[in-house]
């Protein structure tokens, strides 16, 4: 089985960047060869990533969430799948290629970087964990998705305002549409976020009685959610909109991936293990 | 194939010759009634703002000249020329209407009214009794043609006029016209057309101001819209979602103060500006203000220029089907020869009698079973006897005749020669 963990994980950013170029090729030149078979792609890559988290689960009896190199190839499979379940519902299918280039940017680095861990930490055995990091990831894959739409807005605002009629015009659905995809997947990012924030304070001081508040990890991860509360709370009350929203989502992103990153290989967090 | 075709269209004629010809639903039926036998046999008249067309099958020595002076008369024309018409003949009349009806011989490239309008000269033909075996059968080549030109190719695809390509900016800000409201300045033509494209794509609130208010007023009863009076307009902008000004004022109407002032009224919710007038109404620096969306006609044209571009470029492909469709077209005809018909309708007879046969000849002995075979094909041979005869002596009166086609069609048709080869083909 390891043989074949080893085959896939190479294999899962091929298939990663062959969707990728089928979702590009479907946006630059439309027809109907690339829109069917774009998504069967889609389909068919995030199959085999099941697998491999799967083979990965079994064959180190762990689920692959005790590394952040573990958990970017989660947090790929979660945008992809996120995305997939998102362009079933609402059949807009322009903005494919935006989302899977984030799929292969945490798939990539993950393949590149991610360790055989056999033994794993007693503390990490707990199902407390295991909610608090499933619902985190489906929170980030959510401001993920957010932070692209709300990029594409200000793409096709700035293209809108400036008479640019091209493809991203042409292509993207409509500003309105991108600034509602944008808002309710920060909002389905920051439930789940609270929830896993809600878990983990009940999971901490059991599994780390000398813990601080003042571990960045923590630090990071309340500056998001504030953030995302901030910008949340002031669309409902109708006191920002367009623009300004989408930009704190992109600002929210930006620091949610900044503070995995930087608390996994910089600074010294309880989140940091090994 | 003995059809004729005259056209005016825009190639061959101005538009004031053009407007001048063409013929209301009634028009059609009197012209048709003039023609009827004495010189078409069956045919076809489409006569819209652009263009008027008359196909038909000539009865004998009828001339070209003859039809132009039949149309010209009939709207007692007189500075018409004969430089002002195209004529056809024969495959290539049929051709002309394949590329009418995909809209590639229309000045607006891909224009998909006059499939519509095509659509409904067929019908009219039909039931002025003016249509025959032949014209239906290239009505209904026709009619495919157009429908293959617009869902395999993208010839009707995007918005080619300033008031279209308007609707389609609004589109890509707004995502749902339904729940959005328009306030149109000025009830002329370029109001009108965009007031009902709005109306078409389901505007939820539709208001009109215009300086003249009964002409505003006669364009609000019919859209079902509202009317501001022009005086104070400015103090109900920030209500609107999108405003579409199209007057012929001399000078800017709403000025960037104006329109600042309405969107702190209304929380800058995006508004959508289009300025469809010459010169401007509205002050295009108001573009600098977040969330408004500013375009003029000069914005729009861009729009209206790349479509058109795409257009042309599905030209060929288009082509391809007219191609396709006429080959289709051509195949049909030839086969209502006598000969071919003769060899298909015995081929047909001895299917039918050897599947019978061979179904129920275990009810017989084998020495039987010989004397059925001898049987069945004598009774096919003694059915088929008298039909042959009077194929062959249509072959011998004139061959391939309009008359002896359309004849042979019918004789097709009973015994569905052609669907049976169509389905052995798709097996």
């Amino acid at each position: 089985m390891k043989g074949l963990i080893d085959f896939l994980n190479v294999l899962l950013p091929v298939l990663y960047i062959t969707t990728f170029i089928f979702y590009y090729l479907d946006f630059m030149k439309g027809g109907k060869v690339f829109s069917n078979s774009k998504r069967l792609l889609l389909f068919l890559t995030l199959i085999f990533h099941l697998f491999y988290l799967l083979f990965r689960t079994l064959y180190f009896e762990h689920p692959p969430i005790t590394n952040v190199f573990e958990i970017f190839t989660v947090l790929a499979f979660a945008v992809g799948f996120s995305y997939f379940i998102l362009e079933l519902l609402t059949d807009i299918r322009g903005t494919g290629l935006f989302i899977i280039i984030i799929s292969i940017l945490f798939q990539l680095i993950s393949s590149f970087f991610i360790q055989d861990l056999v033994a794993v930490k007693d503390v990490l055995k707990s199902n407390l964990l295991g909610i608090h990091v499933f619902s985190a990831l489906l929170g980030y894959s959510a401001i993920t998705i957010s932070a692209v739409y709300g990029f594409l807005y200000l793409i096709l605002y700035k293209e809108i305002k400036l008479n640019k009629f091209g493809l991203v015009f042409n292509r993207l659905p409509s500003l309105e549409v991108l600034e509602v995809l944008s808002f309710y997947s920060a909002v389905i990012g920051f439930i789940l976020l609270t929830f896993a924030i809600i878990i983990g304070i009940i999971w901490l001081p059991k599994a780390f009685p000398d813990f601080s508040y003042a571990d960045p990890k923590l630090i990071g991860t309340s500056m998001v959610w504030i953030l995302y509360g901030i910008g949340i709370a002031s669309k409902v009350f109708g006191k920002w909109r367009g623009k300004k929203v989408v930009t704190l989502s992109i600002i929210g992103f930006v620091l949610a991936i900044a503070s995995t990153m930087l608390t996994n290989f910089l600074a010294q967090s309880f989140h940091s293990f090994y | 194939m003995n059809l004729s075709a005259i056209s005016i269209n825009h190639r061959s004629a101005p538009v004031e010759l053009r407007e001048a010809l063409h013929l209301s639903e009634e028009e059609i039926a009197e012209l048709v009634e003039k023609i009827k036998g004495s010189l078409f046999k069956e045919g076809l008249v489409i006569s819209t703002c652009n263009r008027t067309e008359i196909y038909g099958f000539a009865v004998e020595k009828t001339t070209l000249p003859e039809i132009e002076k039949v149309l010209i008369g009939h709207k007692s024309l007189l500075n018409i020329k004969a430089d002002n018409f195209q004529s056809f003949h024969s495959f290539s009349a049929i051709e002309h209407l394949f590329r009418v009806a995909a809209g590639i011989d229309s000045l607006l490239i891909g224009d998909n009214q006059i499939f519509k309008q095509v659509k409904d000269s067929f019908q009219l033909a039909e039931d002025l009794n003016f249509s025959g075996v032949l014209s239906k059968r290239i009505f209904d080549a026709a009619i495919k043609t157009g429908k293959r030109a617009i869902n395999e190719t993208l010839i009707s695809e995007g918005a080619v006029t300033v008031s279209y390509a308007a609707v389609q900016l609004i589109e890509k800000i707004f995502s749902n016209l339904s729940k959005k409201s328009a306030l149109i300045i000025g009830a002329g033509e370029t109001g009108e057309i965009a007031a009902k494209h709005l109306r078409d794509r389901g505007i939820g609130r539709l208001s009109i101001t215009n300086r003249t208010i009964e002409r505003a007023e006669k364009l609000a009863a019919s859209l079902n819209a509202k009317i501001i009076p022009f005086g104070n307009f400015k103090d109900y902008v920030y209500d609107y979602d999108i405003i579409i000004s199209a007057t012929s004022a001399s000078g800017l109407i709403l000025s960037k103060e104006d329109v600042e002032n309405a969107m702190k009224r209304r929380n800058y919710a995006s508004m959508v500006l289009m300025d469809i007038a010459v010169p401007r109404d509205i002050d295009p620096a108001s573009k600098k203000i977040d969330y408004v969306f500013y375009h003029d006609i000069d914005s729009l044209n861009i729009i209206v220029e790349q479509n058109l571009a795409k257009r042309r470029d599905e030209i060929p492909k288009v082509e391809k089907i007219i191609k396709e469709e006429l080959e289709s077209l051509i195949g049909w005809y030839n086969s209502l020869e006598a000969g071919p018909t003769i060899k298909s309708l015995r081929e047909y007879f001895e299917i039918v009698r050897a599947e019978e046969v061979d179904k129920n000849k275990n009810r017989f002995t084998d020495e039987d079973q010989e004397k059925l075979d001898i049987i069945t094909k004598r009774i096919i041979n003694k059915i088929l006897h008298h039909p042959m005869v009077e194929l062959k002596k249509l072959s011998g009166e004139g061959k391939n005749s309009d008359e002896m086609a359309a004849r042979i069609s019918i004789i097709r048709e009973l015994f569905g020669i052609d669907k049976n080869n169509n389905e052995e083909d798709s097996k």
